[in-house]
């Protein structure tokens, strides 16, 4: 589905990301791991268009595209979805405006007509429940005055309404409470089918006994270091990334 | 004989004749000397420093006579019920035929304010014209000096109407550019609580230049909801004066829209003349093309424990200009005074423009004021988080630029008017040019 092959990026001149091989094959669950400032969140940031970075190598291939010849919508609309570490308040917007455009453009890409009202209404209530939202909030502003916790629900909810192929989850569980990490780990999982797979990045280990991985990579100076299976996690969890660091330093 | 003059005598020579003026030859008298000496406002004149008055004297203009108006017209503007109570003005002289008489109880009068001094004498009299130093400037002596008529809408003690009072004014033009005047005197009663929804609307695309001056009275207790929405086309010059007399615990409301118009100058005048009493401005802006619009407010909180707010906000662009002065004034013993003011711009293009000045004037110790003042553009990570959701770059500025009018227009207690105004502002950011908006046959059924 996705095909990251030495993808280079950098920012002002200071790259970031140095060389990233990645491949994500639907039904997988990829949990991205390292140190901060390592290139995590570059990554995510890369891949759903922030046009701040700048892509000086390498290729994307999203379900055989060139992912990076398409502008952020487009990219959506293709979906890919990227669940922010910090998402934006968007005052006088509300959710219910905000999803309603959402959904309308993805599915005039695929299309088909717009929902009606009713339909639409129907539609954002289901998705709503899995996520536990709470009601009182859909009138509200986007984001605006939420709580972190609520702040991120909102993003699973948002993920739920546009059933993207690929979810990106940019530390998801930052700040996070941990009935509220259950929460959204628990939406994640009940979101994930066979054919959809998600790249979940986290610093911590946490979030992984919500929603296991079935690869883990470190990352640790713009470049993938090391990959293993769930172990990995909790190696990590024990020795730190010192050892990692160490070794990675060594080689490159 | 200097260059201004030439151009008041311009004024005074569509008036030759033996003429039927509003105001009472003694005030008259002073006013007409006072215009012959009174020079054009321009950039060294304070209060007026950004405002362009020039261009209004690039064309030549005929006094608007008094024409009909197609009640065709009337129907597209889906926020007029024609069952309701209204007063129409075509150049600035009431209209009457073909249209209905307000049906009015309890002594409620929405009319011809020229008609009005013969039936309101006691009434009128003393309200149409305070003298007031603050407010006098080149215009409004030149209306004091030769308005003809305008709407009056009295409100006797103790009335309370549901339904809105509707001033329409517009401009039409048989042939040529139109200059009209119009000097409305609105009078809201001891205990009145009402709204008006005061309208102006042209029905030509020739030049026009239109001279208003609205007196309102907020008599003790009263209610007033005041929403103002100019939208006179992009020919239309238009200087607009608005004094607001506020006694005691009443409270003006007002929403000020500002769609069209190559150039529209609004002076707001309010004047506490007791305590408790409050008054709120709120407005909305969006210039285009090389339209300015200047929106000059004066507060003078005279006594002490009343309230002022003022929050506009304005999206500006192309080459357009928007100006916005809030001066407040806070008296010595004005105490307790609560005054806000908040001015919010978004700019679209690099050359458009917005000149914001707060001015605060306060010589009260015991005071509220604050102010504030922003200008930018869209926000670029709002924008980048709902591209990552599908939504195209248009469509996701469209809705922000909406949301950054929405706490302004949402404050528009008159659903038939506010959907109208938002039903404008919605094909305006989707890109419909104001020249298109502004004629008259737009609206959500037509």
């Amino acid at each position: 589905m996705l095909k990251i092959t030495n993808l280079k990026a950098e920012v002002d001149g200071k790259e970031i990301l140095r060389g990233i091989n990645l491949e994500v094959k639907p039904g997988e669950i990829h949990a991205i791991m390292g140190p901060n400032g390592s290139g995590k969140s570059t990554l995510a940031s890369v891949l759903a268009g922030r046009d701040i970075f700048k892509v000086t190598g390498g290729k994307v291939e999203f379900k055989g595209k060139n992912l990076l010849n398409l502008i952020p919508e487009e990219r959506s609309r293709e979906g890919i979805f990227l669940a922010f570490q910090y998402p934006v308040e968007i005052p006088g917007v509300s959710i219910t405006n905000f999803m309603r455009a959402a959904v309308d453009e993805h599915r005039k890409h695929k299309g088909l007509d717009p929902m009606n009202a009713s339909q639409f209404l129907r539609y954002m209530k289901e998705k709503k429940a899995l996520v536990e939202l709470d009601a009182k909030l859909e009138g509200r502003a986007v984001n605006e005055g939420f709580s972190g916790g609520e702040k991120k629900k909102n993003e699973i909810f948002q993920m739920a309404m546009l059933e993207p192929d690929l979810a990106i989850l940019d530390e998801t569980d930052s700040g996070l409470d941990i009935d509220a990490l259950k929460v959204v780990a628990n939406g994640v999982n009940k979101l994930k089918t066979k054919e959809n797979a998600a790249i979940v990045i986290t610093h911590y280990q946490r979030l992984l006994d919500y929603i296991v991985p079935d690869i883990i990579h470190v990352l640790y100076n713009g470049r993938i270091v090391k990959t293993g299976g769930r172990e990995l996690a909790l190696e990590l969890e024990k020795y730190g990334y010192d050892e990692i660091k160490k070794e990675a330093d060594k080689r490159f | 004989m200097t260059q201004t003059n030439i151009k008041n005598k311009t004024f005074v020579d569509l008036y030759s004749g033996t003429e039927d003026f509003l105001l009472p030859h003694t005030v008259r008298k002073k006013s007409v000397n006072l215009f012959d000496k009174i020079k054009l406002p321009d950039n060294k004149t304070e209060n007026w420093r950004k405002f362009k008055s020039e261009p209004i004297f690039e064309h030549h203009y005929s006094l608007g006579k008094k024409l009909n108006v197609d009640t065709k017209d009337l129907d597209s503007l889906s926020f007029f019920e024609p069952s309701g109570n209204y007063v129409i003005l075509v150049n600035g002289f009431f209209y009457s035929g073909n249209v209905k008489k307000p049906d009015l109880n309890n002594n409620v009068f929405i009319g011809s304010l020229k008609d009005a001094q013969k039936t309101h004498p006691e009434i009128i009299s003393d309200r149409l014209h305070v003298q007031n130093a603050k407010t006098e400037n080149y215009f409004s002596v030149l209306n004091d000096a030769y308005a003809k008529d305008g709407a009056f809408v009295y409100v006797p003690e103790n009335v309370i109407l549901d339904e809105p009072i509707y001033i329409m004014h517009f401009i039409q033009s048989d042939n040529g550019n139109i200059f009209s005047q119009n000097r409305n005197l609105i009078i809201a009663g001891k205990n009145t609580a009402f709204k008006i929804i005061h309208t102006y609307h042209s029905l030509s695309s020739d030049f026009s230049f239109n001279n208003s001056i609205t007196d309102i009275f907020a008599d003790e207790n009263a209610q007033l909801e005041y929403y103002l929405f100019e939208g006179e086309g992009n020919t239309a010059a238009h200087i607009n004066h608005i004094n607001i007399n506020s006694e005691k615990g009443s409270s003006f409301k007002s929403n000020i829209v500002t769609f069209c118009g190559s150039a529209v100058r609004n002076n707001f005048y309010a004047e506490f003349k007791n305590e408790h009493a409050a008054v709120d401005l709120q407005g909305i802006y969006m210039p285009d093309k090389e339209q300015t619009v200047d929106n000059f407010i004066e507060i003078n909180h005279a006594k002490p424990n009343c309230r002022s707010n003022q929050v506009f906000k304005g999206i500006i662009d192309n080459k357009a200009v928007a100006v916005f002065t809030g001066k407040v004034f806070v008296a010595r013993d004005a105490q307790k005074t609560d005054s806000a003011q908040s001015n919010q711009n978004l700019l679209l293009t690099d050359y458009a423009r917005i000149h914001s000045r707060p001015q605060l004037e306060i010589y009260a110790d015991d005071v509220i004021c604050s102010h504030g003042s922003t200008t930018g553009q869209l926000d670029k990570e709002a924008l980048f988080y709902m591209k990552t959701r599908g939504v195209p770059e248009k469509r996701a500025k469209t809705m922000l630029m909406k949301a950054f009018l929405r706490d302004v227009t949402d404050k528009i207690n008159a659903d038939r008017y506010r959907e109208y105004v938002n039903f404008l502002i919605s094909k305006r950011l989707k890109g419909q040019s104001p020249e298109s908006l502004c004629a008259v046959k737009v609206c959500p059924s037509c």
